[in-house]
């Protein structure tokens, strides 16, 4: 059973835009993280398809695999570190509704 | 040429960042608080002097690039460092404005508490910055990229008590992210294009891929995801939020050379990974020049409207960013042309970095020890700090272009490269862009130097000399570099021309 690999690849360009979509759009501080972790998801689901792909055929390629893995870890630290500063913002601002936190615009 | 000394700076850096908290530890038990802090200035001085053996080695290294595999696997898959000149211009500047961020910290982050932490963090932002500029494959370029990040988010929301550096700071996260996360979609096509992550390897079959067409997306995608890291106007707006935020020494390091770490990643990606891909270079440069004109507009006419002394600079590390891609733009041409561009863009590079670490530090004594950044509030403080209010002068002089400063070196290189390749017009937006923005410098000089001093600003003293240091010898830079730019002009014609000798980098890989 082998799935061609550009149905893949425009799964994660449909995830991707959900997650632009969710970053751009939405107001509350948590789901803007949210976004952003579909995001990461689109785009390891893209390297993973992308490493069936490749030649030589039948034998997936380790890169991409560990690059993931690497982009997991990021992924996790960056929303840890945003998560921080959400309680940090809700202990300032009494709210995580980014409309309303945005004392530095002008 | 293989080399061990590629892996030293770097080691020496992570070595460092980690050794921070314990001897922070050893220096509480022994009473001496300060350990912590010259711990940290000999951690930079021992990176630099790595790196000064590194750059003799390089000096005699054939084609002038050293390599370093991970063991275990090859080029193609495993992880490599390579070490050109361009390479070793950025990691120099890096380091060396990291030693003067810390030596300004002993003195400015006294009443600030979590100091371990903090230098910690500095040495990681460091380790980040020169591991990019060391990445011989997007796989080690993508790893210090992220961590070269997630240090910079923590230390812009470091005074966590207060709500600015808190806002700043997700904004400034939510946007990088954003880009980080373009340029990682943009890479994982090009993986799938050409199967491999290593710079030599793509370049190598970067120009047979079909359809070419797909370049121009990708290329899309490198340009705003490396633009918003190096606030390219539109993505620009997170930066004069993040940077005055951030305590003073870490906004001299994010203006000095965070973002040039995101211009670094342009001109390697474009200049050197994509460049032989068979597309028409041409349309991307004159995109790249139009997107350069609006950001130094952009940078320069919000600069005019600030109050706030450190928005103003950062503002104006806006604009310079423009000058900047403006010349980058020019190096994208190739051949002669494009090596006067990208040498003159590296010179404004280097130059940047010393004058606008230069004005932040000296915004930040000035803020020491005035307490406010409202520049109504400090109006003639330099009488009353007047090795401040030279050093000042020198750097916002330096910055506008006068001439006997550096900025003027590298401004009028900038000109004369934009003019040699025949793009008059964006030649003429730049020196537009150049008389504003002397104007806001000459308002700062007025409002800050010249008026009589307020009488608020009775108590303050002249910032001590721990914190004159790093600001006399980066103006001593200037002055020096605007002297005698020879032997800089030439280390920038070497980086230049390096990055655009394709077929080297291939070779040698």
């Amino acid at each position: 059973m082998t799935l061609n690999v550009s149905l893949y690849m425009v799964a994660a360009i449909i995830l991707f835009f959900i997650g632009v979509y969710c970053v751009v759009s939405k107001r509350n501080a948590l789901k803007t993280v949210i976004g952003i972790e579909i995001m990461t998801t689109a785009i390891h689901l893209n390297f993973i398809a992308l490493s069936l792909a490749n030649p030589p055929v039948g034998v997936v390629d380790s890169l991409a695999q560990s690059i993931v893995i690497m982009s997991m870890v990021v992924g996790a630290a960056i929303a840890t570190l945003a998560l921080m500063l959400i309680i940090r913002i809700y202990g300032h601002y009494k709210t995580v509704d980014l409309k309303k936190v945005s004392r530095l615009r002008w | 040429m293989e080399s061990l000394a590629v892996l030293y700076p770097i080691a020496t850096l992570i070595v460092a960042a980690v050794l921070v908290p314990i001897v922070s530890l050893i220096g509480k038990t022994v009473k001496f608080e300060k350990l912590r802090e010259a711990f940290t200035v000999i951690g930079f001085l021992a990176a630099l002097y790595t790196l000064s053996n590194l750059y003799q080695e390089l000096k005699t290294a054939k084609d002038g690039i050293l390599t370093y595999n991970i063991r275990g696997f090859g080029p193609p898959i495993g992880v490599m460092f390579v070490v050109d000149w361009l390479s070793i211009l950025m990691a120099f500047l890096f380091c060396g404005l990291g030693l003067m961020a810390a030596i300004f910290s002993i003195r400015y982050m006294e009443e600030d508490t979590g100091l371990d932490k903090y230098y910690t963090l500095l040495f990681t932002l460091v380790t980040g910055m020169v591991g990019i500029a060391f990445a011989g494959d997007f796989f080690n370029f993508f790893v210090f990229w992220e961590t070269m990040c997630v240090s910079s988010y923590v230390l812009v929301s470091f005074r966590i008590r207060f709500w600015e550096p808190i806002e700043a700071g997700f904004k400034y996260l939510v946007m990088s992210t954003f880009g980080s996360l373009l340029v990682l979609y943009a890479m994982s096509y090009i993986y799938g294009l050409t199967g491999t992550l290593n710079f030599a390897y793509i370049a190598k079959t970067i120009g047979s891929v079909s359809p070419p067409t797909i370049l121009y997306l990708l290329i899309g995608l490198i340009i705003v995801g490396f633009g918003v890291a190096a606030a390219i106007a539109p993505f620009h707006t997170w930066l004069p939020d993040a940077h005055p935020a951030a305590p003073a020494p870490i906004s001299a390091m994010l203006s000095g050379v965070v973002i040039k770490a995101g211009i670094y990643g342009l001109i390697r990606i474009l200049a050197l990974v994509l460049h032989p891909a068979s597309i028409n270079w041409a349309v991307l440069v004159v995109v790249l020049a139009i997107f350069a004109s609006l950001t130094m507009t952009v940078g320069n006419v919000m600069a005019l409207l600030q109050n706030d002394i450190k928005r103003l600079l950062a503002f104006s590390s806006v604009a310079q960013i423009g000058y900047i891609t403006l010349a980058l733009s020019v190096g994208l041409f190739g051949g002669k042309i494009g090596v006067y561009g990208l040498a003159s863009g590296l010179l404004h590079v280097m130059n940047h970095a010393i004058m606008k670490g230069l004005l932040f530090l000296c915004a930040g004594a000035i803020i020491h020890a005035a307490g406010t950044r409202d520049l109504r509030e400090l109006t003639g403080v330099g009488h009353k700090m007047i090795g401040t209010a030279v050093i000042l002068t020198i750097g916002a002089l330096a910055i506008s272009g006068v001439p006997p400063f550096n900025g003027f070196v590298s401004e009028f290189a900038i000109l004369l490269a934009t003019l040699n390749a025949g793009m008059g017009l964006f030649a003429a937006i730049m020196l537009a862009n150049i008389i504003i923005g002397f104007s806001y410098y000459l308002k700062l000089l007025y409002i800050l130097v010249w008026q009589s001093p307020k009488e608020n600003l009775v108590n303050v003293k002249e910032a001590p000399f721990l914190m004159l240091l790093p600001m006399g010898i980066l103006a001593a830079l200037c002055i020096v570099i605007g002297l005698w730019p020879q032997p800089f002009i030439d280390f920038a014609f070497k980086a230049a021309q390096s990055t655009l000798n394709i077929t080297a980098y291939i070779k040698i890989v």
